[in-house]
């Protein structure tokens, strides 16, 4: 007791062996640099922040903080996942059963519920846009930095939005209603429309010929598990990455702007305090970051900008959680498609696609579910990989909003967001039963439920 | 200076068992790898039979009857009998009947055909002709007909949904 009173006690003044810390806890509120530097140094979850940050690169209007949004949303999403976990059961006797007790029975678990589903759509729109901000920003390019490699880091991104929407599909396939078991349907057989492979990977993916108890296990698995971790550690690279690239891009546009004479990179303010490994580490050009108008601690500057996106997150998702009331289907049924049998709003342009693409060359049939399934989202995925090694433009656009030398394919680029909302807004909007076109204001025309 | 054998011994030793180190470190986690994949894939399928009784002719309708379990139309006319898939050749949705308002005759592959209803998918839109053959919207080819036969142990009608047949197909009770 009394040591930690001792260590507790210390002023930050009494001299110290280097690398010993004055204080056994670390303060949100520094009042010297150094002990701004031990808050990063010393506390187990800040030290994969820099001790100091450019500060342009924290301005709301540069990021909108997104990327910060989308992890605040996954950790939601894992923490009310745990509660659902013990609640659901993943038989297809039970599942409906279950789900149905989770809204309706269990104290509290129509909201953990809601919570969970809001946030998985919300994160969907969160990495979406921080992809359109990467994008358009030239985020993904690197600037004056040594050992940068940004463009592998917009690569992981890709991948971890393509986890994103597969964590969403395997996760609306397990109340077990009719959405559920349709949209596997649908989804399932978009795999099997591939040439040659295609029934092996459906068969893989659903555990048979039909959608039964080894599909729902498999995708109970890979919702819990195998997805979830494989995010959590290229999250834990992603940021790892960000730190190695010297912070955002918004940096290195500020330091090329700074100074555009070449000067031979120095290891940088940032990184020699936290002693990592000069040299090799990449380092941003001495005149930007040695001007101490245009750093700040990381705390509490970035600390209380990244709580508050945090905490905003969280309101905004129990809010919404409380007052939109999470459907149930009916069970499922294989013997019925529901009349229209829509996907979940961020699937709605692949509806559209699939249903737009068959193509007739004489006798000659390619099926939408391959050519708009399979091959179109496939093309767009690999051109957005690739897209950092196609973009000439120069390093000054890094990190700048709406670059003149980007226009084009910033533009090409929106052109192409715009193609996959309207799309989304037809199939919202504009589709009834059989997928016929109807406009807002025209009455569906009554469809008996069975024949 | 030109290493003695003895020198290299030693070295030739390490490097032989670094090597044996590694390769049984890789084949180790191939084989792991290799053995957890090929666990799911399923060597017992539990899915329902391809072959199922359906009933007795007589429970037939004139016309068309569905049989939700099968995915199945059966179209009747006297004594004829034969079977349309309703699995949409696009992307695998029940297909929905409607009834024509008047019926109407055509003749496939040589064989009069009575053309009393038509099909319509409610994921995408396709749509087919009484006969199965798609219309409009993705579905890429026609919906399936599938061999029909008469159980001869007790009287029922038997489909085999692993034997696709010909658009000609007709099964008559004598």
């Amino acid at each position: 007791m009394a040591t930690i009173k001792g260590l507790l006690k210390r002023s930050p003044d009494t001299p110290e062996a280097p690398g010993v810390h004055p204080q056994a806890l670390w303060s949100f509120r520094p009042r010297s640099d150094r002990e701004a530097g031990d808050a990063i140094v010393s506390n187990l979850l800040l030290h994969w922040f820099p001790s100091k940050v450019y500060k342009p690169s924290l301005d709301w209007s540069y990021s909108f903080w997104l990327g910060t949004a989308s992890a605040a949303l996954f950790l939601l999403l894992v923490v009310s996942g745990l509660p659902l976990l013990m609640l659901y059961v993943p038989s297809v006797e039970r599942a409906y059963q279950s789900v149905k007790d989770i809204e309706y029975v269990v104290t509290f678990g129509w909201w953990i519920r809601a919570v969970h589903r809001i946030s998985a759509h919300l994160m969907v729109v969160a990495v979406a846009l921080h992809l359109v901000r990467v994008f358009l920003t030239g985020a993904y390019k690197n600037g004056v930095g040594q050992g940068q490699c940004r463009e592998w880091n917009w690569v992981i991104g890709v991948v971890m939005l393509l986890l994103t929407l597969f964590l969403s599909f395997t996760g609306y396939l397990l109340p077990w209603d009719q959405l559920a078991f349709w949209a596997v349907t649908v989804g399932t057989n978009i795999a099997s429309s591939i040439p040659w492979i295609g029934p092996t990977v459906r068969e893989l993916l659903i555990g048979g010929r039909t959608i039964e108890q080894a599909t729902l296990i498999r995708f109970y698995v890979l919702h819990c598990i195998m997805l979830p971790g494989a995010l959590g550690v290229l999250f834990a690279y992603h940021m790892w990455r960000v730190r190695k690239d010297g912070g955002l891009a918004k940096a290195d546009h500020e330091a090329v702007l700074a100074n555009q004479q070449p000067v031979p990179p120095v290891a940088s303010k940032t990184y020699t305090l936290l002693g990592v490994a000069r040299g090799t580490a990449p380092t941003v050009k001495v005149t930007s970051v040695e001007a101490p108008d245009l750093t700040v601690s990381a705390v509490p500057d970035l600390t209380r900008r990244a709580a508050i996106v945090v905490l905003a997150t969280f309101a905004l998702v129990s809010i919404l959680a409380s007052a939109i009331p999470s459907p149930l289907e009916e069970p499922a049924n294989a013997l019925v498609t529901p009349n229209p049998a829509k996907a979940p709003w961020y699937f709605l342009w692949l509806q559209e696609i699939v249903t737009d693409t068959t193509i007739r060359i004489g006798s000659f049939t390619i099926n939408g579910a391959f050519l708009g399934g399979v091959i179109l989202p496939g093309l767009l995925i690999t051109l957005l990989t690739v897209w950092p090694w196609l973009d000439r433009s120069s390093a000054l656009s890094t990190g700048r909003w709406f670059p003149k030398d980007r226009r084009t394919q910033n533009a090409m680029f929106l052109a192409l967001v715009l193609l996959v909302l309207v799309f989304t807004v037809i199939g919202m909007f504009l589709r009834g039963p059989y997928w016929n076109f109807y406009w807002p204001w025209e009455a569906w025309p009554e469809i008996p439920a069975r024949i | 200076m030109a290493e003695t054998p003895k020198d290299s011994a030693p070295k030739d030793r390490r490097e032989f068992l670094w090597k044996l180190g590694t390769g049984a470190g890789v084949v180790a986690i191939a084989a792991q790898t290799v053995a957890s994949l090929r666990s799911l894939v399923p060597n017992v399928s539990y899915d329902a039979p391809t072959t199922v009784k359906v009933g007795l002719p007589d429970e037939f309708p004139d016309g068309l009857k569905f049989l939700p379990d099968e995915r199945l139309f059966v179209f009747r006319e006297g004594k004829t009998f034969h079977a349309i898939s309703a699995v949409c050749t696009h992307l695998g949705c029940t297909v929905r009947a409607e009834a024509l308002s008047q019926p109407e005759d055509t003749t496939i592959e040589g064989q009069r055909l009575r053309l009393t209803h038509r099909f319509s998918c409610p994921c995408h839109g396709s749509r087919y002709r009484g006969d199965g053959a798609a219309v409009s919207g993705p579905a890429p080819k026609a919906l399936a007909w599938y061999h029909l036969s008469v159980s001869p142990d007790d009287g029922q009608l038997t489909v085999d949904l692993a034997r696709e047949v010909g658009q000609d197909f007709r099964l008559t009770l004598a």
